[in-house]
């Protein structure tokens, strides 16, 4: 089933440091077996895995237990699926990361690059093959081998409470971050409990999502791969410039939460489903758990929306589509076949990505309802892979400047500078521009 | 007159001193017998409706894994403790005892040490726990509270010195060998250093939170305070809960405070001046 | 086990044999065999402690230094050679640079943390009512978890909690500030949580140094009509300077080392983020553990510095182990 599997696992392996074999060797992992080959359809699922997963509040509800409860059921061999819910995905799987122990499924972080995806993750598959099954796969390739699944697609924009927006007196989205900050402003005059956007700085991820809007703002699906090609990409019209821009725009003219270092992720929810703030920059994966803690507030699951981030190109909006959170299994993994077979049934047989009103991964999957009116009004876009040999590129240069985009520490910086003024936007996205000169000056491309 | 004014300013700032040290727990033990819409909606000083309402600290034993919390601590406190009197009481006893080449060196080593502070050292120590296959493991936090404790070490040697060395000899004509020597004589009358070492690194490995935060990952594993860590994320819109689980963490700390006063005070001030 | 193989037999087995005796006896007389046995003994009792002190303190520093002059990245079997260029960069990088200058508010506050501990110390060793009543009220937040105690002042700070809730009822409200969210306070808010924690360990070792001052000095001090502040000045400092030595070596690699606290309370936003928080971000997360262990290693060499300064200026200092 997958030809290179082997030759590859052996590759992957020379090039962990001997530390890190040495201890495989000496059995630190939990499996009680040595290593199964992935053969594929001859092996059935058995035995236990661990998953580790970002969603702690589906851990916290028992969704998961009921996933686990089902696929047992349908592969009664398995004995345990221990599902671990890690609230610092990205740090904390990070670390985890520099040993073998990393569970057996998990999303691969945002920050793992693609030339390190085959040291960390067993290969799925033939890009070209599955990508005619699953959509969304380019993320998580390397030399032609697709090493994640997204476990549900997304469209990238900004939530928000309906009802606040229109008591406001604001029923059109905003066309240009100007037009959006104005409305900012009056939502904020119509009077407002906590702010009319909210950042979510000191759980620092959700500043990430921010980045979903690359691409969307110049309409533009090949512009992470062209911010390799300049030494300036925070432009005042590049995507990057418009975003941060915007970003230092909205906490330097106090649209956005009074005192930033005591927000809170699980509270920002029921903050904004009662209407005490007005928006947020998310992805749609938002929108369900959004919807769901209004309604445990007692408020109203509709007054939940969503709008494209606010730019426009020829008079469209462009949204960018694109996979979440991409499952993957550890390469370390001593029950292969088993992540495999969680893989596939959490995709197909889960219903998580319905219930999470997301694009299904699946390429003949349907649109959610929830997201068919903001599908009627704006143009998806799917990111273009990089170029074949430069798939890691970017990532290079993004680790060299220093900037690190894949980490929120940069815009909390941005919004510590726009708060104490110390210094100016124009400043700000200078220094972005000389840093990220400096890190390809210093990958040579 | 002046005598009165002083002891005037003495109370006033003793009874200003326990506000401040106070306050903050009384609130938080306020806040964990509220409810969810209680505590959103009254101020931290107001007394919640019910003082029995104890579902918070229902929801926080038993979802936020507290109890396993607690055993895993004493668990690794169990063993980290035998295994630092042994090698303290070891290394003393080597050290006071015996005349030997390169016992100048080793005493140096132990005194360098000290001055390491061990976080520092981290970044290179994963690797080493990470080679030894105990990363995620209680083994490594084991290790490591047993391995880099060179105060213990420091503190058993000031009161080996204090026993009389003509007990060892004693027992040396009685035919007692070294190893005899060191369980019947020289542990038993390290007692008072042994007193000192539990309680200073019973406090140290139930307060630790960098090491368990750094190697353990595995939430079956986890001591109390990465337990109560964990809480932060899925509990953020559930203040009362999170409150709850403070207080559960305090509690037995604070129990055995008051058996054990003087020998919590006795231990401290003896590490510190012995 | 060991014993058997080196020659220290049992004792059950030959205590009551005479010759055995003799043959175990430390003197120089004894048998050229126990001699040699005997020379053994001390290396097998530090043979653990000796080997763990080593692997788990001298070979992580010393592959620290090595890791600092490379570019390697955790993983990578193979380690280039970069010379000074972490260091430079430890220096260069403002983000980097700005983590020693948190640390100075610890370090302030750890000042701060001594006066007051030495204030209530020296008020609590002269007769006083409900004595260990106060003595347990300020030294039992040291106790406390330091999660706990970043969570109880998450909630105490917040906005319209605790604090400000007491500042304006007592009239204050113009006191109230953002408590972690204004740039300008936010470091002094958290050293001023790590000094309520850390205050009652300071104040109950100084308390204990005090109070074995004998009596008898006082008495002499009290004939010679010393007033308290006399007392003070020329009888409990002076005999208390060891403690407060050590509890200056501790300020230091304790304002250095500082973790839970900020991590729990801001997680390094705003400007709180602490040489160790930064150091584990960038050999975990972005996998630069040559850059991170440069900046140990200065981190190590400041303390180095330091302590040797203090060596220096306090000379008398207790630090003798053999």
């Amino acid at each position: 089933m997958f030809p290179q599997k082997r030759r590859r696992r052996y590759v992957s392996l020379a090039a962990i440091g001997t530390v890190l074999t040495l201890a495989a060797a000496c059995g630190s992992g939990s499996g009680d077996e040595p290593t199964t080959p992935a053969t594929g359809a001859d092996a059935e699922p058995a035995g236990e895995i661990t998953v580790l997963t970002w969603r702690t509040d589906l851990v916290e509800d028992g969704t998961f237990d009921e996933y686990v409860t089902a696929f047992k059921e349908k592969y009664p061999d398995v004995t345990n699926v221990k599902v671990e819910g890690i609230t610092d995905y990205e740090g904390e799987v990070k670390t985890r990361m520099n040993t073998d122990n990393y569970g057996d499924v998990l999303a691969i972080p945002g920050s793992v690059t693609p030339d390190q995806l085959g040291d960390f993750f067993e290969p799925l598959g033939a890009q070209d093959e599955l990508g005619e099954e699953y959509r969304w796969i380019n993320d998580k390739s390397f030399e032609g081998l697709s090493y994640g699944i997204p476990v549900v697609g997304n469209v990238q924009g900004i939530v928000y409470n309906k009802k606040v927006w229109d008591a406001a007196g604001v029923t059109a989205f905003p066309t240009t971050t100007q037009e959006f900050l104005a409305d900012l402003q009056s939502i904020k005059d119509a009077g407002i409990e906590i702010a009319p956007l909210y950042t979510n700085y000191k759980d620092s991820w959700p500043l990430t999502q921010w980045d979903g809007a690359r691409g969307a703002v110049t309409a533009d699906p090949d512009y992470v791969n062209k911010m390799t090609q300049t030494d300036t990409p925070w432009t005042d019209e590049s995507d990057s410039g418009v975003i941060d821009g915007l970003l230092y725009d909205v906490v330097a003219q106090g649209l956005t939460e009074a005192d930033p270092t005591t927000t809170n992720w699980e509270q920002s929810k029921q903050l904004l489903g009662t209407g005490k703030i007005a928006a947020m920059v998310l992805g749609s994966w938002a929108i369900p758990q959004m919807a769901a803690a209004a309604e445990a507030a007692g408020a109203s699951a509709d007054d939940i929306a969503y709008m494209p981030f606010p730019a426009q190109v020829d008079g469209t909006f462009h949204a960018v589509a694109g996979g979440d959170y991409n499952l993957g299994i550890n390469v370390h993994s001593s029950n292969k076949v088993t992540a495999r077979a969680w893989i596939d049934w959490f995709n197909h047989d889960s219903g998580f990505s319905e219930s999470q009103v997301g694009l299904s991964p699946l390429v003949d999957g349907p649109v959610p309802a929830a997201l068919q009116g903001f599908v009627d009004e704006v143009e998806l876009l799917t990111m273009n892979a990089a170029p074949a040999g430069k798939e890691s590129l970017f990532a290079d240069i993004d680790t060299a400047s220093g900037i690190v985009t894949t980490d929120p520490k940069y815009r909390q910086k941005i919004v510590d500078d726009a708060r104490s003024g110390s210094r100016t936007k124009e400043q700000v996205l200078t220094d972005l521009n000389a840093a990220w000169a400096k890190g390809r000056a210093e990958v040579g491309s | 007159m002046i005598r009165a004014a002083t002891s005037t300013v003495k109370y006033v700032s003793l009874v200003l001193a326990s506000i401040v040290m106070l306050l903050p727990i009384v609130l938080i033990v306020v806040g964990s017998f509220k409810t969810n819409q209680e505590f959103l909606t009254t101020g931290p000083f107001t007394a919640p409706e019910s003082w029995t309402n104890v579902s918070n600290y229902a929801t926080a034993f038993t979802r936020g894994g507290m109890m396993r919390g607690f055993v895993n601590t004493v668990v690794i406190f169990g063993v980290a403790i035998a295994g630092t009197i042994l090698i303290g009481a070891a290394t003393a006893y080597a050290l006071d005892r015996f005349r030997f080449a390169g016992r100048r060196g080793v005493l140096n080593l132990f005194l360098l040490a000290t001055l390491v502070p061990g976080v520092t050292t981290q970044v290179a120590t994963f690797q080493i726990i990470n080679w030894l296959g105990l990363y995620d493991s209680q083994g490594a936090l084991i290790l490591l509270f047993m391995g880099t404790d060179i105060i213990s070490i420091y503190i058993f040697l000031q009161f080996v010195r204090s026993i009389p060395r003509s007990l060892d000899e004693a027992a040396t004509i009685d035919g007692a060998g070294h190893l005899r020597i060191f369980f019947t004589i020289i542990l038993p009358n390290l007692k008072p250093a042994i007193a000192t070492v539990v309680i200073i690194k019973g406090i140290g490995i139930y307060n630790e939170f960098f090491l368990p935060f750094l190697y353990i990952t595995d939430p079956d594993k986890r001591p109390i305070s990465t337990a109560l860590f964990a809480f932060k994320g899925p509990f953020g819109s559930q203040w009362e809960v999170i409150s709850a689980g403070v207080v559960i963490t305090i509690v037995p700390i604070l129990v055995l405070f008051l058996f054990l006063q003087r020998f919590i005070y006795n231990g401290f001030t003896a590490g510190a001046t012995k | 086990m060991t014993t058997a193989a080196t020659g220290l037999r049992g004792p059950t087995t030959a205590a009551d044999t005479p010759d055995a005796r003799a043959a175990r006896e430390p003197h120089p007389g004894g048998t050229g065999g126990a001699r040699r046995r005997r020379r053994l003994v001390p290396y097998l009792f530090l043979a653990i402690p000796v080997g763990l002190l080593v692997l788990l303190t001298y070979v992580p520093v010393v592959n620290m230094f090595w890791y600092s002059v490379t570019d390697w990245d955790g993983l990578d079997k193979v380690k280039t050679f970069v010379g000074a260029d972490n260091y430079r960069e430890v220096f260069t990088d403002p983000d980097n640079v700005r983590v020693f200058w948190v640390s100075l508010y610890y370090f302030v506050g750890s000042f701060v943390q001594m006066v007051v501990a030495l204030y209530f110390a020296t008020i609590l060793s002269f007769r006083i009512r409900f004595k260990n009543l106060w003595k347990g009220i300020l030294f039992f937040p040291y106790l406390i978890n330091g999660v706990a105690i970043g969570l109880i002042f998450l909630n105490f700070l917040r906005p319209a909690g605790g604090l400000d809730s007491t500042l304006t009822a007592v009239g204050l409200e113009s006191l109230v500030r953002q408590w972690t969210g204004d740039p300008d306070i936010a470091n002094v808010t958290l050293a001023g949580v790590s000094v309520w924690r850390y205050m009652g360990l300071n104040f109950v070792m100084f308390l204990g140094a005090i109070q074995s001052i004998s009596s008898e000095v006082y008495e002499a001090a009290e004939i010679d009509g010393a007033s308290r502040w006399h007392e003070f000045w020329f009888i409990i400092l002076p005999s208390i300077r060891p403690i407060v030595g050590l509890s200056l070596i501790l300020a230091i690699s304790g304002s250095l080392s500082v973790y839970e606290i900020p991590k729990v309370m801001t997680d390094g936003g705003n400007g709180t983020e602490t040489f160790v928080m930064r150091t584990v971000w960038m050999a975990f997360n972005r996998g630069m553990v040559g850059l991170a262990s440069a900046m140990a290693v200065v981190l190590l060499l400041i303390v180095l510095v330091i302590t040797w300064i203090q060596r220096l200026v306090l000379p008398d200092d207790e630090v003798d182990l053999a």
